[in-house]
């Protein structure tokens, strides 16, 4: 039995499954903020009721912690040292009162061309002690190609500190900003998140629950428990994730795809191509904050079933507010879900409240109440659709950086939509796109399955200059010696087997074949005429996806 | 986060999948570097800079400025139209209003290329910055544009392909035509008989540098602009005359780059040559990028910065002051052409190019109308070592209906001898561009 929880912003659900029944109990139950361990606790006792935890094989948990600890700024006080060298002025990647710039520089090429002023160092580290700083972040410019300032910091630091993050272990990725930031909030969440987890275990011991433990990121994969104490913030935003990797396990996609959850408040939407999810390349931003967190492509507009209807110059508008519920549910404003009422196309709690708020709207313009729904569920159809317009137009217009690409490059033209989350029914019946639409079954939790059924995912990079005869792969700490003859074939096998070893050390579970390259190249570089060796680059990763699916 | 007080847009396409030959300068990883660059300091997170996919340019694009022979698809290839194309893209996002500025970083270049097109020269085969002007006058109202082409090499090309039009004002700054390719440049080289002065070289001595370079941006070239009020700047954005390039002489910055496109305030820049790939081509398109965006570019500064650069000698700086003169005078008292053909006749040039990347030799003899009613009807007779003789006739954009009339007299006469290989006609008045080969 696999089990799945995701705990979200507003609900929590918890969904059980069995290899060969199926999904075998579901629970979902509202989530307390102010205590997130009781709602974790209550939603497993719950779903794994009249069941033998013992035949539990495994446990994956979606949790919201570290994006509220983020957005709420409940952060340990944490000092920032970043070395940026020539660029963009570096007062600007300050975050908190506790960020020291130190003098000091790597190139493009990963060459030292200024040493770290040790001595800076020193002296940041004794105002640290005074002010009683125990969590630490060390982020340089260029560390994924050479990490000895990272590790020159973390030296320094030594066992004054509870924590430090290296910037270069969290990703090979390009850009000091999102590294600096990312290192941040990893270390600031770091203590807040490691107790909830320690709570947790324990948690999952009273039950009896022994089954590994895994934590869902934002790409939609999974990181074993004890990785994700060092690297916390990988654990943010894996909501609307849990929720994609959901519909990916109930539904069989494959072809272009729009996948629209339909909450209370928003609707998320996702893009697929060829029945994958697309992955933000450069990472997500949480709170408008860049950072290097892996996600898969997902956007929010602020229409939901509670989205309120209003009258604006005479237009019928939806959303993006939410004035509490929907007047069916017992709130005070009309709603969408209340036009939906009305018009007769779902039937959802009290109706007769739905109708006496849409017609005392109605009476303040001059439309009658069946024009006024009308309007309002057209109005909320058009906002969907013209947000996924943007997203597809952006996406094909995303630019490429060889001519192969401009030429051949793939346009994504979605030939099906999926609808999930709470009205996804009722606006399945009045999406006419010319768009076949979907509404999978037990989509009500398709963010627990989700969460129950992700596999592992992971990244890295390897940089070879065999001019200098180095090798790296930065985010698993691997640096070699390598010939000037080594060559493409060989960086590939090598990022492989170095990836694949890591993975298995640190324990994540996963078969040689997941492992794909998805970027190689390599440059001829030439000083004055002269090769003077190769510039090799391989991206590889294991990709998103399910354990297993759930429909026929 | 930071925020761009200049909203701009980056037309970014490296071309990795492309080079004239493997160990020539113009090579795949020209742009490697400066993407790593790019990316590591955040700059498309930086809110109002945006990153745009280039457009692809078309035949039509290309014969509106150029006249190819034996045709297009003979002397282009993907690459050409994708970078000219970028250039496209980012003058439609000026021009359109989605951003304040654009910088088209794109390869290959293409300011040594000329109205007549046989081949490579110069690393170019078509010239981005006069498909993209031509472009803007089909499809905006603007007409007055200036160019400050600040690559190392002369713009050559730029300058045949508007020499005869007084609404395009070209200045090139470079390092002299007697020290380097393409020879050319000189400051008597001034603009056609129907448009002196618009045509402006300042050839600078070798080793100019930071202080040079500012002198001549503050002194000849902004006065200048001043007088002539272009509706547009745009900027052939060479960064060849950086001290670590290796096949120029000059002794700019990254820096010195960044604070001339301050002054500049260029609405459109288009990357030019420059292949000092690892050592400036970063440093010098960033701090254009933060110029360009409004950003402050202070802490821009070569990792040889200390070490490899030096100020320029007096002998130079008195050498610079100099030539404000004669630039000046250039723009602002043109002598008049004295060989100038009266109203309603031609004024024949016999040229001889050299188009050394491909090694081809092209013979020309051009003729422009002297016409008081608009910028006068150009036909160009040409053969080279690879095609035997063609035909190119330009009816000028706002062209009178003389020259309009005459210009397809030409055509039907030069179809009809039947002795050419190509000929190409350019209404810019009607907007109709063929081309009859035979």
């Amino acid at each position: 039995m696999l089990l799945g929880i995701d705990v979200g912003g507003t609900h929590t659900d918890a969904v059980l499954i069995d290899e060969q029944k199926g999904i075998i109990s579901k629970f979902k139950v509202k989530t307390y903020k102010n205590n997130l361990l009781d709602t974790v606790i209550t939603a497993l006792k719950e779903v794994t009721s009249g069941f033998d935890v013992k035949q539990i094989t495994n446990v994956n948990l979606s949790t919201t912690l570290s994006t509220n600890a983020i957005v709420e700024n409940r952060l340990e006080k944490t000092a920032l040292f970043i070395s940026s060298g020539p660029g963009i002025n570096p007062s600007n990647f300050c975050i908190g009162k506790n960020t020291y710039i130190i003098n000091g520089s790597i190139d493009h090429r990963g060459n030292e061309v200024a040493a770290l002023d040790t001595d800076y160092i020193s002296k940041a580290l004794s105002e640290c002690k005074n002010e009683g700083i125990k969590v630490f972040a060390a982020a340089t410019k260029f560390s994924t190609r050479n990490n000895t300032h990272e590790n020159e910091i973390a030296e320094a630091i030594g066992d004054r500190a509870d924590y430090v993050t290296m910037g270069h272990e969290l990703s090979s990725q390009l850009s000091f900003p999102r590294r600096a930031a990312t290192a941040y909030y990893n270390s600031a969440v770091w203590r807040i998140y490691n107790s909830f987890i320690d709570a947790i275990i324990g948690g999952l011991k009273n039950i009896g629950i022994t089954a590994p433990v895994n934590i869902l990121k934002a790409d939609g994969g999974t990181m074993p428990l004890a990785v994700s104490r060092k690297i916390p913030v990988e654990s943010i935003l894996s909501g609307p994730a849990a929720s994609i990797m959901g519909i990916i396990a109930l539904s069989s996609i494959k072809d272009d795809s729009v996948i629209l959850d339909i909450g209370g408040t928003t609707t998320d939407i996702a893009i697929f191509a060829a029945g994958s999810p697309l992955i933000d390349k450069e990472g997500t931003s949480l709170d408008g904050i860049p950072t290097l967190v892996r996600s898969l492509q997902n956007r929010s507009i602020g229409i939901g079933g509670d989205s309120v209807i209003k009258i604006i110059d005479g237009e019928i508008t939806v959303g993006p507010e939410r004035e509490g519920p929907c007047m069916a549910d017992g709130g005070n404003e009309p709603a969408l879900v209340d036009a939906l009422n009305y018009r007769g196309i779902i039937k959802y709690m009290d109706t007769a409240r739905s109708s006496e708020g849409i017609s005392a709207l109605a009476k303040k313009s001059k439309l009658s109440p069946d024009d006024l729904a009308e309007k309002a569920v057209n109005f909320s159809i058009r906002k969907i659709r013209d947000e996924i317009n943007r997203i597809l137009d952006e996406i094909n217009r995303k630019p490429v950086y060889t001519i192969h690409e401009m030429v051949h490059g793939h346009k994504i033209i979605p030939k099906k939509m999926y609808l999930i989350g709470g009205p996804a029914r009722a606006l399945s019946m009045v999406m006419s796109d010319g768009i076949e639409i979907l509404v999978p079954e037990n989509y009500d939790v398709a963010n627990a399955i989700g969460a129950a059924l992700a596999r592992t995912t992971f990244e890295t990079e390897l940089f070879s200059d065999t001019g200098k005869g180095k090798m790296i792969i930065p985010n698993i700490g691997i640096e070699e010696q390598v010939s000037r003859k080594y060559s493409l074939e060989e960086a590939e096998a090598d990022a492989r087997r170095y990836t694949r070893e890591f993975l298995e050390k640190s324990g994540y579970r996963i078969k040689d074949t997941d492992i794909t390259i998805i970027e190689s190249s390599s440059f001829r570089m030439i000083n004055d005429y002269h090769a003077s060796g190769n510039d090799l680059r391989v991206k590889c990763q294991v990709k998103p996806g399910v354990v297993m699916h759930l429909h026929k | 986060m930071i925020k761009a007080a200049n909203r701009l847009g980056l037309v970014f396409f490296p071309a990795y999948d492309w080079a004239i030959s493997p160990t020539h300068p113009e090579r795949e990883e020209r742009l490697l570097y400066t993407q790593d660059q790019l990316r590591e300091e955040g700059i498309f997170d930086i809110k109002g800079i945006t990153e745009l996919k280039p457009d692809i340019a078309t035949e039509t694009d290309i014969m509106r400025s150029h006249f190819c022979f034996p045709d297009v698809s003979s002397v282009t290839t993907e690459s050409h139209l994708i970078s000219a194309g970028g250039a496209l893209r980012a003058a439609r996002a000026v021009m359109d209003g989605e951003v304040d500025r654009a910088f088209a970083l794109v390869r290959p270049p293409g300011h040594h290329s000329m109205k007549c097109v046989h081949g490579n020269r110069g690393f170019c085969n078509i010239n981005n910055e006069a498909i993209m002007i031509e472009y803007i006058r089909e499809h905006y109202k603007t007409r007055r544009i200036a160019i400050v082409d600040t690559d190392c090499h002369h713009g050559d090309g730029t300058q045949d392909i508007f020499w005869h039009d007084p609404d395009v004002l070209f200045i090139s700054l470079h390092q002299d035509g007697r020290t380097l390719y393409p020879g050319s440049g000189h400051l008597r080289e001034m603009g056609g008989p129907n448009a002196r002065g618009r045509t402006i070289n300042i050839p600078l001595p070798p080793y100019t540098s930071e202080d040079g370079f500012i002198y001549t941006i503050d002194e000849m070239v902004l006065p200048i602009l001043e007088d002539f009020k272009p509706e547009i700047i745009i900027n052939s954005a060479g960064q060849d005359n950086h001290y670590t390039d290796p096949i120029t002489n000059m002794n700019f910055t990254a820096h010195g780059y960044a604070l001339l496109n301050e002054k500049l305030k260029p609405h459109i820049a288009v990357l030019e040559g420059g292949y000092s790939i690892q050592g400036a081509l970063p440093y010098v398109n960033l701090g254009i990028v933060l110029a360009m965006a409004g950003l402050d570019y202070s802490h821009i500064k070569e990792p040889d910065y200390d070490t490899n650069y030096s100020p320029q000698d007096e002998e130079i700086t008195d050498y610079i002051k100099q030539l404000k003169k004669p630039v000046l005078d250039n723009y602002f008292n043109p002598r008049p052409d004295m060989e100038r053909a009266p109203e309603g006749e031609f004024t024949l040039r016999h040229k001889n190019i050299y188009y050394d990347t491909d090694g081809i030799q092209e013979d020309q003899r051009e003729y422009i109308m002297t016409c008081k009613n608009c910028r006068g009807l150009l036909y160009i007779e040409s053969s080279s070592s690879v095609n035997p003789p063609c035909v190119g006739i330009d009816i000028p954009v706002n062209g009178c209906a003389r020259c309009t009339k005459e210009g397809y007299k030409l055509f039907d006469k030069a179809v009809k001898q039947g002795n050419f290989r190509t000929v190409q006609m350019t209404d810019r008045v009607n907007k109709k561009y063929e081309r009859h080969s035979r």
